[in-house]
């Protein structure tokens, strides 16, 4: 097969491993000059807040595509930090040397203990390929430089951190001013029209001379947003109209011009929110701004989810380590799937990629637990579909409840407050298909569910067995109402025959005894041959194998050779 | 009508050889329901005040309303034979001269042909009707091939036989002729599907297995049972007479001698069938339509028939039909003909059993089908679900092969799916009870054994359409039935009201199990798609929908057809495509499957399930495939059973049976969204031609594996010439010479073609039969109508699939690169096909 000749057009190996999380693509193909440097990587604000927070161990982090400038601003960071140093001390040693002659008077001053850790060099570190989306703080890589901060360069998705302050730099991006406001003008002919202003990240400090300009040509209600470290506002990240943060309902009547294209996640959370959108693209300006549509979109998302809702064991993915309440978020997931009678399984595999999560086939389909942006992950090399936590909520709900195309939620901390009302509702529609009298009796076994999206019957879609009803107590509420970790003395076991493996019934054993064909040489569960045709024992001689580990195995007796 | 309880009922069914399962089964409007409610009305097991007026088997609203019958139903009668003499003419000995039939009136619209199909799946003869006067047309012969494919035994009326004596004037001679045209006809589609178990299934009026009659004035006769009275008066045996009365037979009033030649001394003799079973006939028919007044009390006394008071007033056609139905009541001639022609299920279980039950011919569940044993394992099979009036409930309609059913009896019900020995698609349930279904009426009845029709409450949950309920822990399935029509045409659904969608869901779900053929389910672009066999049933399924499953408003879409992705020719090249890591290799390559193998898989005459060595034997023999190529079948696909097929061509490939899995998966994901639109794939095989894997087992995993599957399967299809296949519907179109112009017109304007046009023998119509794809066939019925004015009846069903024409559907100008083009926009893809070089890697 080696003589096999390949065609000219063809992939290039690098493609292969792509990485599917939404990277915004800002190439500097061009070498900033020392100048633009200075400006773009906001070095001066950067030194002064690190000096301002007196923090020692910096982590500096990339996305991939400015690694190009990283050692030129680290560089220029460790000098000017070396210099405000300098300059603190020399100003400060006058002060010294008064406070020498005072030594004997107040031996033991504040100032004294800051200003000896002052004299300490500040550390710098570089964090370069990010464990998971660009967009979020690496918290556990800087940790593992011990960093006390971290300086995060490019977009950002703002998700709050758990552990580290954070300083942003968001960079900034040129745009065509004129361009913008006479799309603008193209796109809204009514100069009453409520529009609110919003960019992407790093076009943002872009709004308030549009905004000026849109004010002189004569448009009353724009808004200009502001960035806020808010994910879960009504506009993520961003500060609402006034009238808004009052009335949510209010933004129904306001259109959003956007500039540059924003990301699909944040299209599908204003979806339900807003009047419109419209997006000027910075790469081939339009006379019109685009109106974004996320119909579509929406619709197959619910194709995913119904396809979800049969599913018998899920994958956890968790896609952050440093959002906040990731912890959270994960236990309620796994609850959410263990009430439904179903298995899951948490990963952690890094950034995702396609290749990774198809190493599991006994998965039928991934949660992924990360920032409101790069959770959603659309992609049609997975082999099997990704969905983010809201949309777990929507696919486990029965289908008797679940309706789809109005919001769409992104962060999943907004989940978190509703598993209250989540167990009680549940425990209704439990409720309510209990009392089938005459039709059913209830030992025995579990009757298949309806795939919506196959039109057939999947049998064994809940192995772990649907919850029983909660009790009732006495006084009719239902005893539920403590959350959840109650919820696998709920659970009644499956009958029947799914694997177990000591004494837990195990869907992912059952998977590898019922569906696989290779179970590797030994079994848990029987030993078996690979047989030919005629039913003969297929084998052949056994050889020594190597040994080792990956980096330098050895053959045979030669321990020694690599 | 005969007034029974349950309870006399009940003894009527522990007697197997006394049981007659059987369906009306024919062509639309030829009469079945007609007839059906003329037998009800004689010998049903029902109270009148239940009978209603008329056409007691269509028990919708919509069938009374549009005279169409859409639900196959059940209904019990009872039924003796005119002289216990007659029980030694039953082909096995029967001592009782009482008989249960159990007959199921199907509807003849070729979009509701799978309820013919569950019909057939649970009787064990048919009643075929045939008009007169249409003759044989194209769903009396799918119905018959249906028929006798479940080895199921026909017989035969023809039937309005008062229009070919009032329209159409026809002489004694010439209905003769007509009957012998229409009977050639029927045997000749019996004989081609000839099946040995079943034997010689020929029909013939000499033998009783025909009858003639008018459903619709209740009268019919057969040429027994004249023989019956005129061997007393010629003194000669029943069995003789009859073979007189058909045919070339002749009776000589000179000589009073029975002759095969139609003239004595140049003058013709009259024809015997002619003379002794139409004359007295026409004679009623002549005087009293043209009101000799003094004739019809002679005629009368002659025949032996009394009118009661009121009804002497009666005059013309009215007159006509009490008349004639005192003379030949249809009840009698057909239940005689039931009784003695068709099997009881005693007989037909031990022929039907092995195309019945796919297990081995020997195990418990066997024996007991074919001896029909009520103490034997339960096997019963679920033919169809049958809304109740409780909302979102069925009754489970089938048959009792073997064993008893009862109330309370745990039973294991195995659903399509099921594998011996394996939990899926098996569930341990009780049955709540069991009930007889006769109409729109049910009767609780505490159980029932083997050979008999019941309905089931309680099971509904765990089928979704059909099934086998037994109480063998070893027991395979009873076959799934087959259905000849495909749902080819949808539509999506969505509601006006987003809170609404609960109820479209659940709406979705009760339809999916009201009818055996529709499909429900939500496609990759998000939207609820309700797809039938034709614009009839969809139309009908959607009004069910709206008004009764899901009872919300609905906005339903245009109706548009699902393709399917196919290859032309042989990949040009090896497809390669490396594993994320580059250490896996796999060379695949794609060619079509022939037309013939992905025919015989969609038939289920080749299966992922068949012992790989016969199915080998098949393909080798039948298909001229390569007997080693053929045993190494790794998969069908999509859905493991699709009409794809993955070939391992590898030779000594070390590993290569821990990849199988993960290949296995590439390639159901690959064949179920096709490279060039996402749509399923068909009629493709690849053969995996080399492998190169690494050596170390966590470097070839199904990460590693599973997505390189896929590429290397879209790469091989987009190399091998890669099209679009459209279903096409086979239209037969019934038409009077002078309209047929209009019909060329229409059918080229829409794609079609005419293959086939032939006068019918002995009338002016011409059948045409035409190929029409599936696309174009919207509003064809209406647009035929109005170009013929109103003369063209035309039939669609599902014949094949066939490539999109006008050029590759990578190229952006033809037409077929459009529709791909349209399909990609409106799944969000990017429009361009991706070409193969996007799954290719270089070596
Ligand atoms: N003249 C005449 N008309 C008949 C006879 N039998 C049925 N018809 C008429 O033919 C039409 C169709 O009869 P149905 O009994 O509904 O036919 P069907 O075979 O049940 O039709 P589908 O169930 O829709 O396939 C009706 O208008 C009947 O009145 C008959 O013996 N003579
Ligand atoms: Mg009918």
């Amino acid at each position: 097969m080696a003589s096999e000749s390949a065609p000219i057009l063809s992939t290039p190996a690098e493609h292969i491993l792509e990485e599917p999380t939404p990277v915004t693509v800002q190439s500097s193909e061009s070498r900033l000059s020392e100048e633009q440097l200075y400006l773009q990587y906001e070095i001066k604000r950067t030194v002064d807040e690190i000096r301002n927070g007196k923090w020692k161990r910096i982590a500096l982090q990339f996305p991939d595509d400015m690694l190009v400038d990283a050692p030129r601003v680290f560089e220029r960071i460790r000098d000017d930090l070396k210099e405000a140093r300098k300059t603190a001390s020399s100003s400060q040693n006058g002060n010294v040397d008064n406070v020498a002659n005072d030594l004997a008077k107040t031996s033991l001053q504040n100032g004294q203990t800051s200003d000896a850790s002052d004299q300490v060099e500040e550390k710098l570190c570089i964090l370069g390929d990010t464990s998971y989306g660009a967009c979020c703080v690496d918290e556990v890589a800087a940790e593992h430089v011990d960093a006390e901060v971290v300086v995060h360069y490019g977009r950002s998705c703002l998700s709050p951190t758990a552990r580290l302050p954070v300083i942003y730099v968001f960079t900034t991006k040129p745009l065509d001013l004129d361009a913008a406001v006479d799309s603008f003008k193209e796109t809204y002919k009514d100069l009453d029209e409520k529009v609110c202003l919003m960019a992407d990240i790093p076009y943002s400090h872009h709004l308030d001379d549009l905004q000026a300009r849109l004010a002189q040509e004569g448009y009353k209600n724009v808004f200009k947003t502001s960035i806020i470290r808010d994910p879960a506002s009504l506009l993520p990240n961003r500060t609402a109209p006034t009238e808004v943060q009052e009335n949510p309902e209010a933004l129904k009547e306001y259109s959003i011009f956007h500039i540059a294209t924003p990301p699909t996640s944040l299209l599908l959370i204003l979806s339900s929110r807003i009047k419109a959108m419209h997006i000027f693209s910075t790469e081939s300006p339009q006379s019109t701004a685009l109106e974004a549509s996320t119909t579509q979109l929406l619709r197959r998302r619910y194709a995913l989810i119904t396809r979800l809702s049969t599913v018998p064991i899920f994958g956890i993915l968790i896609n952050t380590l440093s959002v906040s309440n990731y912890m959270s978020a994960l236990s309620h997931c796994q609850d959410l799937i263990r009430r439904a009678g179903k298995k899951s399984y948490t990963f952690v595999v890094g950034k995702v990629n396609a290749a990774k999560v198809a190493n599991f086939a006994e998965i039928g389909g991934w949660v992924v637990i990360g920032c409101w942006e790069s959770s959603l992950i659309e992609s049609k090399d997975f082999f099997r579909p990704i969905i983010t936590p809201f949309e777990l909520e929507v696919a486990l709900k029965g289908d008797g409840e679940r309706t789809w195309g109005g919001e769409w939620i992104g962060d999943f901390s907004a989940l978190l407050g509703k598993e209250q009302n989540e167990i009680n509702g549940h425990s209704h529609a439990e409720a309510e298909s209990t009392t089938q009298g005459d039709w059913d009796d209830q030992s025995d076994d579990e009757p298949p569910e309806f795939d919506l999206r196959t039109g057939r019957y999947v049998s064994q879609s809940r192995p772990m067995g649907r919850p029983s009803r909660p009790a009732v107590a006495e006084n009719g509420e239902t005893t539920a109402s403590a959350p959840a970790p109650a919820s696998s003395a709920l659970v009644q076991r499956a009958k029947g025959d799914v694997a177990a493996i000591g004494g837990q019934v195990s869907p992912a054993a059952e998977y590898l005894r019922s569906k696989r064909t290779w179970q590797g040489l030994g079994s848990d569960f029987e030993i078996s041959y690979e047989r030919d045709e005629e039913g003969k024992i297929r084998g052949a001689a056994m050889e020594e194998g190597r040994s080792g580990v990956a980096k330098g195995y050895s053959v045979g007796e030669d321990a020694s050779k690599s | 009508m005969v007034n029974f309880t349950v309870d006399e009922i009940r003894s009527l069914m522990d007697n197997p050889k006394n049981i007659r399962n059987m369906s009306v089964i024919a062509h639309v409007d030829h009469g079945k329901s007609t007839l059906t409610d003329s037998l009800v009305q004689r010998a049903g097991i029902i109270s009148a005040k239940n009978a209603g007026s008329a056409r007691f088997t269509d028990t919708r609203a919509d069938e009374q309303e549009r005279g169409v019958t859409i639900k196959s139903t059940a209904i019990s009668l009872y039924g003796q034979l005119p002289d216990d003499e007659d029980l030694k003419d039953i082909p096995i000995k029967t001592e009782k001269n009482d008989f249960l039939v159990n007959l199921i009136d199907s509807p003849g619209h070729v979009d509701f042909s799978s309820e013919v199909t569950a019909a057939l799946r649970v009787t064990d003869g048919a009643l075929v009707v045939v008009d007169t006067i249409e003759g044989v047309c194209v769903q009396t012969e799918t119905v018959l091939r249906q028929a006798l494919g479940e080895r199921i035994k026909p017989v035969v009326i023809i039937n309005k036989v008062d229009r070919a004596l009032l329209e159409l004037q026809l002489s004694k001679e010439d209905l003769f002729q007509n009957f012998s045209r229409v009977i050639e006809s029927v045997n000749v589609v019996i004989s081609t599907y000839y099946d040995k178990a079943l034997g010689d299934c020929q029909v013939y009026p000499d033998k009783g297995t025909i009858a003639f009659g008018s459903g619709l004035h209740g009268w019919a006769f057969t040429v027994r049972q004249f023989a019956a009275r005129y061997s007393k008066k010629f003194g000669v045996d029943k069995n003789k007479m009859m073979e007189r009365l058909w045919g070339d037979s002749f009776f000589n009033p000179k000589t009073k001698k029975w002759t095969k030649v139609g003239t004595h001394e140049g003058q013709t003799l009259e024809r015997a069938f002619n003379q002794f079973c139409l004359d007295p006939i026409f004679r009623i028919f002549d005087s009293v339509m043209n009101f000799k007044t003094d004739d019809i009390p002679k005629l009368l006394e002659k025949l032996e028939i009394k009118l009661a008071g009121d009804e002497k007033d009666l005059e013309g056609k009215q007159l006509l039909k009490v008349v004639m139905r005192k003379f030949l009541p249809a009840a009698d001639a057909l239940m005689e003909m039931m009784i003695l022609h068709l099997p009881s299920p005693a007989t037909a279980q031990k022929y039907r059993m092995e195309t019945l039950y796919e297990g081995p011919p020997d195990d418990e569940s066997a024996i007991g089908i074919r001896d029909c044993d009520p103490k034997g394992p339960l096997m019963l099979y679920v033919s169809k679900m049958v809304p109740t009036s409780d909302k979102g409930r069925f009754y489970a309609f089938g048959r009792v092969f073997s064993g008893t059913a009862r109330s309370g009896l745990k039973v294991r019900i195995q659903g399509p799916n099921y594998v011996p020995g394996k939990k899926e698609d098996m569930f341990i349930k009780a049955i709540q009870r069991t009930i007889l279904m006769m109409g729109r009426y049910t009767e609780p009845i505490e159980d029932v054994p083997a050979g008999n029709i019941l309905g089931l409450v309680g099971i509904d949950q765990f089928l979704l359409k059909s099934g086998t309920l037994t109480t063998s822990e070893t027991s395979h399935n009873l076959k799934v039935m087959k259905f000849s029509v495909s749902p080819v045409v949808q539509r999506s659904v969505e509601v006006k009201n987003a809170n609404d969608l609960p109820k479209l869901v659940e709406g979705l779900k009760r339809l999916s199990k009201s009818d055996p053929c529709v499909l429900t389910y939500i496609n990759e672009s998000g939207e609820h798609v309700v797809a039938g066999a034709g614009e009839l049933h969809l139309e009908i399924c959607l009004k069910d929908l709206e008004e009764d499953h899901a009872g919300v408003p609905l906005r339903v879409s245009d109706p548009v057809v699902q393709y399917r992705e196919t290859v032309a020719g042989d990949s040009s090249m090896t497809a390669l495509s490396k594993s994320p890591n580059k250490h896996n290799r796999l060379y695949v390559t794609a060619t079509p499957l022939s037309e013939e193998v992905a025919k015989d898989i969609e038939n289920g005459k080749i299966g992922p399930r068949d012992d790989f060595k016969a199915r080998a034997r098949i393909l080798a023999d039948d298909h001229g495939w390569d007997v080693t190529d053929a045993r190494k079948i790794w998969c069908f696909g999509p859905d493991t059973n699709g009409a794809n097929l993955l070939v391992d061509q590898t030779k000594a490939v070390q590993y290569l049976n821990e990849i199988k899995d993960s290949v296995v998966s590439g390639f159901q994901w690959a064949t179920k969204e096709g490279p060039v639109a996402e749509e399923p794939m068909r009629s493709v095989r690849f053969n995996i031609m080399d492998v190169t894997l690494h050596t170390d087992a966590i470097h070839r995993g199904g990460g590693q594996i599973i997505p390189t599957a896929r590429r290397v399967l879209y790469a091989a299809t987009l190399l091998a010439d890669p099209g679009l296949l459209e279903p096409v519907f086979l239209v037969e179109i019934q038409v009077p010479e002078q309209a047929m112009g209009g019909i060329y017109g229409v059918l080229t304007r829409r794609r079609g073609h005419v293959f086939e046009e032939a006068q019918r023998p002995g009338t002016p119509l011409f059948n045409i039969k035409a190929y029409l794809p599936v696309n174009e066939s919207f509003g064809f019925n209406a647009d035929l109508r109005s170009n013929t004015g109103g003369q063209a009846f035309p039939q669609s069903v599902f014949d094949h699939w066939e490539v999109l024409p006008g050029g590759s559907v990578l190229s952006k100008d033809s037409q077929p690169g459009k529709i791909v083009e349209e399909m990609r926009k409106r799944k969000g893809l990017k429009p361009e096909v991706p070409g193969y070089e996007n799954y290719y890697d270089k070596l």
